[in-house]
């Protein structure tokens, strides 16, 4: 019988043994090769600052507050800067671009009436040229939304383990990996007080709950997690499990993304890096550890705050601070940033992720660490986002339609580079769900016109200048029936000049020269300007039946601002390694896909569009005489408002629509076309520049009728049109300047003659 | 091999580094006027537009007819690009051609419409081994540099080059014609 019982306590004790040396070797063996799982980092384009760059004061300091610099009256520390008369002295943080790093580095910019007048280093050496940081916006979490960013214990301010140790684990240096008399005065604590201001787990239990376990609170968990902090105790530094501690915590959640480690924290909380916290925020942060829900700075800044005094009081009692600074740091706001992330473009990132799942599996781009470097310029999707959002919000008062939410989207380029500057997926900027710039893919309607014409142009038939006949058409379809289409007026023009067929969209017009064209020449050149698909070769292809998401036609458009050269649109720039290493670049590329003097033509007939066409409303809102170039695009029953246009250094495309292609009642200079002219009001964009080339020459002509119309001729509205150098155009009756007569008229004969035969 | 020829091929290019004159008379119609210290993209406190907007460059009905005569003018890079292209060169030495052609990006964000970044470009993707690309870099620059024979010749250059690269010898010949001709102007 005593053997029986001494039998089973020996197997009891032997199997205890077991457990705790499988506990000892699991929790050694994953803690030695620890290594967290590092989400890819997305920048944004960072700022090339330099002498004659027309960048004022202000604007200077708007783009250091978004990065989280902070004025002082005296630089002490990167991350600061300090306003002194017309000098801005800034101390830099050390940053990582694609092409290299830059050190921590003092900048004195000094201001002039055109913007940056001189730039010099801390040395006073001049500065021709240097970038601010460039912004984080975002990481590529894994599906479980773990999200961090690890730090060395370089990198963490030392107060923040004492803080640590004295709120959460007071003999963190001494103890075991458990503490009996914590927990002894824990509960003593908390039955005074009646409620729980001190933790009973040391911060290595926390440390073993958050890494190693599941979070049910059972007994046999307890146990486990008490070995299994005594066993990691037994095999590794203090100094080792406080660094992990610090990355390893769980400390906040944003959506579906959690937030871990004191690293990322600090940017979630502060948007700035963690060596950069002062007292009052590293308290908060204490504050926090102990319920990230509860306590959340956002959604309860005043619990929040008292909990964060509270750590202070600590700090003070337990002499980590005097009570002085204690005091003082009390007095302190929370001072926690505005929005749940700071800055989260989840439209722009959608468009990256979708870049680079081409070339990196989803395991690298949630794992690996990546650093991705992108296009995305923050102050253009800021006023992007505005743009549309404001403007949709007034159209609501007036288009209650189908009680169905009136939506939009914006794509920005810049056309040189190809860059994308802003993706706006829908005007709820913040949601992450359906990608309007990216996946809807709506009818262009007229958005396909000046591709017509550029075809029209290219085949040496056609000039701005030659009058077309927009008169009712009907075409014989292969199923036998017949296509009728008709303006949107529902009018006939009759004898109009290109110029007018595409500053008013006259649909008749277009029609009859696309017929003379033919279908496929037309989709040559909208596929040589990036078009992915063929559209279905039928007459509607012409007025613009053709299913494409903002973003290609951004594409398309994007080789028309650029005088016929495609340039790939990019929103990545380059990936680099977690230690650095250049992974992939997404150079500029540019390929010639149109004859310039035929898209210098076909831009100068686009300006007509805004200065006398259905894009005429813009000039309300464009600053005056800002030149842009553009095209109005409405769909069959106003389901799709369009616009399509660009400056000198920017493009723009805004699409406004319901999702389930209710007619809006709008045209695309009603819903889509004020977006874009204010959006490119806001801007402060540069005029539209475009080199002349050999061949073109400017003339002024009537837009009703094409005959040669200097300004100031009695009874015209001449505008100025490129033509080719030596079209003879008719004068207008009674004006003077006009050249030789003859060829307009002979040619739109012979043009009446090939479409009578 | 290839990589030398390509290097010789660019002497002439690297030489018209040297076209640094002050900027000639400019006059008459919608010719773009150069920028050696362009008007960047000026962020704005809370978005809003710059105090001093654009000057269009028509559309004013005062205007007489525009005159035919074709306008001469001479590119020159500012200041900031100078330098990031001078960056660009010292990596290229270091045979960073990656890294050469982030710092040239950084120049053509700058000066976006000067064809004397373009030509540099296009030079840095011959070195790098792309002449497909640098031929289209040329073709840009030439557009771009309407107006301006000096930097026409030298995107001429940059195009005999990228065409010999791919072999094609006869164009590359026409094109080293183009650009002789216009260095004699």
């Amino acid at each position: 019988m005593g053997g029986l019982l001494a039998g089973v306590l020996l197997v009891g004790v032997l199997g205890s043994a077991g457990y705790v040396y499988y506990l000892d070797r699991m929790v050694t063996h994953r803690f030695e090769g620890l290594r967290w799982t590092l989400p890819a980092r997305v920048y944004a384009a960072p700022l090339d600052l330099y002498a004659g760059l027309d960048l004022s004061q202000p604007q200077l300091e708007h783009e250091l507050q978004r990065l989280s610099y902070h004025q002082v009256s005296d630089l002490q520390q990167p991350g600061s800067y300090r306003v002194s008369g017309d000098r801005v002295d800034i101390d830099l943080r050390p940053a990582r671009f694609a092409d290299g790093s830059r050190p921590a580095m003092g900048l004195s910019v000094a201001f002039g009436p055109a913007g940056i007048a001189d730039m010099r280093d801390a040395a006073g050496r001049e500065v021709p040229v240097t970038r601010l940081d460039p912004l984080l916006i975002g990481s590529i979490f894994p599906s479980d939304g773990v999200d961090r960013i690890v730090v060395t214990p370089q990198q963490v301010p030392p107060l923040l383990p004492a803080a640590l140790k004295a709120v959460e684990d007071r003999t963190f240096d001494t103890n075991w990996g458990v503490d009996p008399m914590g927990i002894l005065r824990a509960a003593w604590v908390d039955l005074r007080s009646h409620r729980i201001e001190e933790g009973a787990s040391t911060l290595t239990q926390q440390l073993v709950r958050s890494y190693f376990l599941s979070n049910r609170q059972t007994f046999g968990r307890k146990i486990r997690e008490a070995i299994m902090a005594v066993a990691l105790t037994e095999h590794f530094s203090k100094a080792d499990l406080m660094n992990a501690y610090i990355n390893e915590i769980f400390l906040g959640q944003d959506g579906n993304r959690s937030i871990h480690g004191f690293g990322l924290a600090s940017e979630f909380y502060f948007g700035r890096p963690l060596s950069e916290l002062d007292l009052p925020q590293i308290a908060t942060l204490v504050a926090i550890v102990r319920g990230p829900t509860y306590y959340d700075p956002r959604r309860y800044p005043l619990r929040t705050l008292a909990r964060r005094n509270l750590v202070l009081k600590i700090l003070a009692q337990q002499g980590v601070v005097t009570r002085a600074q204690a005091r003082a740091a009390a007095r302190r706001p929370l001072g926690v940033t505005q929005g749940a992330s700071g800055a989260y473009y989840p439209s722009y990132l959608d468009l990256v992720r979708r870049t680079l799942q081409r070339d990196y599996p989803e395991k690298e781009l949630t794992e690996a660490g990546l650093r991705i470097y992108t296009s995305l310029q923050p102050r253009v999707q800021a006023l992007a986002e505005r743009a549309l959002d404001s403007h949709l919000q007034a159209l609501d008062k007036w288009h209650h339609r189908s009680g169905e939410k009136l939506e939009g989207a914006v794509v920005v380029t810049s056309p040189q580079s190809g860059d994308v500057l802003a993706i706006v997926g829908g005007r709820d900027a913040d949601f992450d769900g359906f990608n309007r710039a990216l996946d809807a893919h709506r009818s262009i309607g007229s958005l396909v016109k000046p591709f017509i014409y550029l075809t029209a142009l290219e085949t040496g038939r056609y000039t701005a200048a030659t009058v077309v006949q927009d008169q009712a058409v009907s075409i014989k379809l292969s199923n036998g029936r017949y296509w009728r289409p008709h303006n949107y007026t529902r009018r006939t023009y009759g004898p109009v000049p290109l110029v007018r067929a595409l500053g008013d969209s006259l649909n008749l017009a277009t029609v009859g020269v696309g017929m003379d064209l033919g279908l496929g020449k037309v989709t040559g050149t909208l596929r040589r300007f990036g078009l992915k698909q063929t559209p279905d070769q039928v007459p509607a292809m012409l007025l613009g039946a053709i299913d494409i998401s903002p973003f290609q036609v951004a594409q398309l458009y994007n080789g028309l601002a650029n005088g016929g050269f495609r340039t790939p649109l990019r929103a990545v720039q380059a990936v680099v390694s977690v230690d650095g290493k250049p992974l992939k670049a997404f150079p500029v590329q540019v390929t010639q896909v149109a004859p310039a003097a035929d898209v210098y033509q076909v831009d100068s007939m686009m300006e007509q569009v805004i200065t006398h066409g259905t894009g005429v409303p813009a000039l309300r809102i464009l600053p005056p005489g800002l030149v842009t170039a553009g095209k109005t695009g409405t769909s069959s029953q106003d389901r799709d408002s369009w616009f399509a246009g660009f400056s000198g250094g920017d493009l723009a495309v805004v699409w406004v629509g319901y999702d389930h292609y209710q007619p809006t009642g709008l045209t695309g200079s009603e819903g889509a076309l004020p977006v874009w002219a204010h959006l490119m009001t806001s801007l402060g964009t540069p005029s539209l520049e475009m080199p002349a080339p050999e061949g073109v020459t400017p003339t002024w002509i009537d837009y009703l009728t094409g005959m040669g119309a200097p300004p100031g001729c009695p009874g015209a509205q001449p505008v100025q049109v490129a033509l080719p150098t030596g079209t003879q155009v008719p004068p207008m009756p009674g004006c003077a300047g006009g050249t030789t007569v003859g060829t307009v008229l002979e040619r739109a004969g012979q043009w009446l003659h090939r479409l009578v035969h | 091999m290839k990589m030398l020829a390509g290097a010789l091929a660019l002497g002439g290019l690297l030489a018209g580094c040297s076209l640094l004159s002050p900027p000639q008379g400019m006059g008459g119609y919608p010719q773009p006027q150069e920028r050696t210290v362009p008007a960047a993209r000026a962020p704005g406190p809370n978005g809003e537009a710059p105090a001093s907007q654009p000057v269009p460059f028509q559309g004013a009905p005062a205007q007489p007819p525009a005159p035919a005569a074709p306008m001469q003018r001479q590119f020159t890079l500012g200041p900031a690009a100078t330098a990031l292209v001078g960056e660009a060169h010292a990596q290229e030495r270091t045979r960073n051609f990656g890294l050469a052609a982030q710092t040239l990006e950084r120049a053509l964000s700058i000066e976006p419409g000067n064809p004397l970044v373009w030509i540099e470009l296009g030079r840095e993707n011959i070195l790098a081994g792309n002449p497909t690309q640098a031929y289209g870099m040329g073709r840009k620059a030439l557009y771009l540099a309407s107006g301006d024979p000096h930097t026409q010749a030298r995107a001429w250059q940059l195009i005999a080059a990228s065409l010999r690269e791919q072999g094609r010898n006869s164009a590359a010949y026409a094109a080293e014609e183009r650009a002789a001709a216009l260095s004699q102007n």
